[in-house]
């Protein structure tokens, strides 16, 4: 075994019967050794060379901490000699990133020897696994270069012992859960759990079970108190027996990632807003217009009817005077006559009826709409709630039907259904979506064939589910397209038409449900969208 | 006498506002043909002459825009107004190829609706 080892005690006039040095030639001639006595001298020396163990003596004081530390920088294993039955000192060296602990005491060469040749193996068969272009590097660069990977990931990565107490941290880990250089190391990972059973908490169970986990949610606490949402990865840590020693876990914060999911929802919700008050808009526009033009109409009839009154007014004057004066009468009636003609009277009397009948039709239809707006912002709230199944899709329908009368048939069929426990806005967020996808895909077929457009809405109870089914006669879909419909941003429809996040927001807001959202399509034939969503219990809401 | 009346031809698929529109022109003089699509309006081209086409961008089936497209691909030269309540939502090169004259809000105002026919017809 060629070996380079360098040994650091303090300068002795007479060294012990054992010392170190002799202990250690027992590795054999291939083992160089270099001693130094002056730890400045030792830490100089660990900088300049390569070395494959560095094995420190306890009375060097507080020199050993500040030649630990080197070691660890340079990743070189380091091997601490110490009194016997001094734990505490022990547990120090191991805290402070010694990796192998010999105590002074009966046997202490041959303990030395076997310590030092166990570290310089395993450096050894981490040198045998290297990949062949760092093969020219040594082992203690490859150690480097693992650091300063670990210190350096954007993930933060703890190692958790047997007894469920961090012995690593790194950086990132410090930092996402906001304590300081070193802070987490022997800490208890119960910590960051605070109320959390010790099978919910994933490494622990990896430590336990020997389970391993890739990227689930779960929350972890700061040391401020405030809660952060992670995806945790663990796997367990296993000896080189097999034996296992604990678990590593590695995890992300997820604030910003579900920041933007936040966002993403937002924007979806606006565009089917938005979708949404186009098409109200233009139901309400085209009533206000005559309604708006036919009262601007009777302001003129009634200008015109004001002209004959005033004549009536004129005939009545004459006829009232005493004695009354024919001619005069006759005049005033004549000049009647003549007004009466002039705005066209019989007309403007029967027109005002008809206007004022149109009127208070386009006003019903905008009071309808209204109606209609009110059932579907009922419940709009994003508390979990008792939602009428029946009533969210029929209220979404009504006012997505407003944008789509004129080319669709709407046919409903709803069966009596308990109540649910949900989201209600956001079940007739993904309902609207349903309708509105329905009803593009008939604009697109009937655009270029004659059609008589249709969607089906139906509702089923089937045991503690709801089946909710949306069915229309559009273009249709093939496969490649069905595949991919509940991607986030694929769309088939033109730039500016879409988010291309319609059905993945719907898949996700139904998969929080706890429910399925699945498609079938024929080309030419339609798409049929079923969903379907548990009933929850609602004692859950109490 | 009444063939010496320009005709309007009126088109929207709303009847009450076809029938606020006659009203408010009821004045001035034209003899109005009011129809409910695109399609009826094609016919009635194919019929008899008429001097103005009025009509609504938003129609089941075809659109204001698209009819009045093959009016103009007819070779027609008729003016023709189109009556929308979005018209900034319409592409400048589609109201070039539909050969539109004018383009009128919807609500519209009485004396706008007037004067842009009175100019549409003697422009």
């Amino acid at each position: 075994m060629n070996a380079r080892l360098l040994v650091v005690e303090p300068f002795e006039e007479r060294p012990a019967a054992a010392s170190t040095a002799e202990a250690l030639r027992l590795l054999g001639p291939a083992v160089a050794l270099e001693l130094h006595h002056e730890a400045p001298v030792a830490a100089a020396a660990l900088r300049a060379r390569h070395s494959d163990l560095v094995v420190l003596d306890h009375r060097l004081g507080d020199d050993l901490w500040s030649l630990l530390c080197r070691a660890r920088e340079g990743a070189t294993p380091a091997l601490v000699i110490g009194e016997a039955g001094d734990e505490a000192h022990a547990l120090r060296a191991f805290r402070a990133g010694a990796t192998g602990y010999v105590e002074r005491g009966p046997a202490f060469a041959e303990n030395l020897s076997t310590a030092a040749r166990e570290q310089l193996q395993w450096v050894q068969r981490i040198r045998g696994s290297i990949p062949s272009f760092v093969e020219e590097k040594n082992a203690g660069t490859l150690d480097r270069y693992s650091r300063n990977i670990i210190e350096n990931m954007n993930s933060a990565l703890l190692v958790i012992n047997r007894e469920g107490a961090i012995s690593y941290a790194n950086p990132t880990a410090e930092r996402a859960l906001g304590v300081g250089d070193g802070e987490l190391e022997g800490r208890d990972l119960r910590d960051w759990f605070p109320g959390a059973e010790a099978e919910e908490i994933l490494p622990l169970r990896t430590v336990k079970e020997g389970t391993r986990f890739r990227g689930v949610e779960t929350v972890l606490t700061r040391a401020d108190g405030t809660l952060i949402p992670t995806g945790i990865s663990c796997a367990p840590l296993v000896d080189a027996e097999g034996v296992g020693e604990g678990a590593v876990a590695i995890f992300q914060d997820l604030v910003e990632i579900k920041q933007l999911q936040r966002q993403v929802l937002q924007t979806e919700k606006m565009a089917s807003i938005g979708q949404l008050a186009a098409g109200v808009a233009h139901e309400i526009n085209n009533p206000m217009g005559f309604i708006h033009a036919n009262l601007s109409q009777l302001t003129e009839y009634l200008d015109d009817l004001q002209k004959v009154w005033a004549q009536v007014e004129g005939l009545r004057g004459a006829a009232d005077r005493d004695p009354a004066d024919a001619q005069q009468v006759r005049e005033a009636a004549r000049a009647l006559g003549a007004t009466i003609q002039a705005v066209d009277a019989g007309f403007l009397m029967r027109d005002f009826g008809t206007a004022i009948r149109e009127s208070l039709e386009g006003s019903e239809r905008i009071r309808a709409i209204v109606t209609d707006l009110r059932a579907f912002s009922h419940q709009d709230t994003a508390e979990r709630a008792l939602c009428d199944i029946n009533r969210a899709l029929d209220s979404t329908a009504n006012i997505v039907w407003t944008m789509m009368k004129h080319s669709v048939v709407l046919t409903k069929q709803y069966e009596e259904l308990a109540p649910m426990v949900g989201f209600p806005m956001q079940l007739k967020q993904v309902f609207m979506n349903l309708l509105v996808n329905a009803y593009q895909a008939i604009e697109e077929r009937a655009a270029r064939e004659e059609l008589r457009g249709e969607i089906r809405l139906r509702t089923e109870l089937q045991g503690e589910e709801v089946l909710i089914t949306v069915t229309d006669n559009g273009v249709g879909m093939p496969k490649e397209t069905l595949d991919r419909i509940f991607d986030p941003f694929f769309t088939t429809k033109e730039v500016g038409v879409g988010t291309g996040l319609g059905l993945s927001t719907s898949f996700n807001l139904i998969k929080n449900h706890g429910g399925t959202l699945r498609a079938q399509s024929e080309v030419g034939r339609g798409t049929s969208f079923e969903v379907r969503l548990p009933l929850g219990d609602p004692d859950e809401l109490l | 006498m009444s063939e010496t009346l320009p005709v309007v031809l009126l088109v929207d698929d709303e009847k009450h506002i076809l029938s606020a529109l006659s009203r408010c022109l009821r004045r001035e003089g034209y003899e109005i043909l009011s129809v409910g699509s695109a399609a009826e309006a094609l016919r009635v081209l194919g019929e008899r002459p008429v001097d103005l086409i009025v009509s609504d961008q938003k129609m089941p089936g075809t659109h204001g825009i698209a009819f009045l497209t093959e009016v103009e691909r007819g070779g027609s030269r008729v003016p023709r107004v189109l009556l929308t309540g979005w018209p900034e939502e319409i592409p400048q090169a589609e109201i070039e190829r539909a050969g539109i004259t004018a383009l009128l809000p919807k609500p519209w105002d009485d004396a706008e609706l007037k004067s842009t026919l009175r100019s549409c017809l003697t422009g």
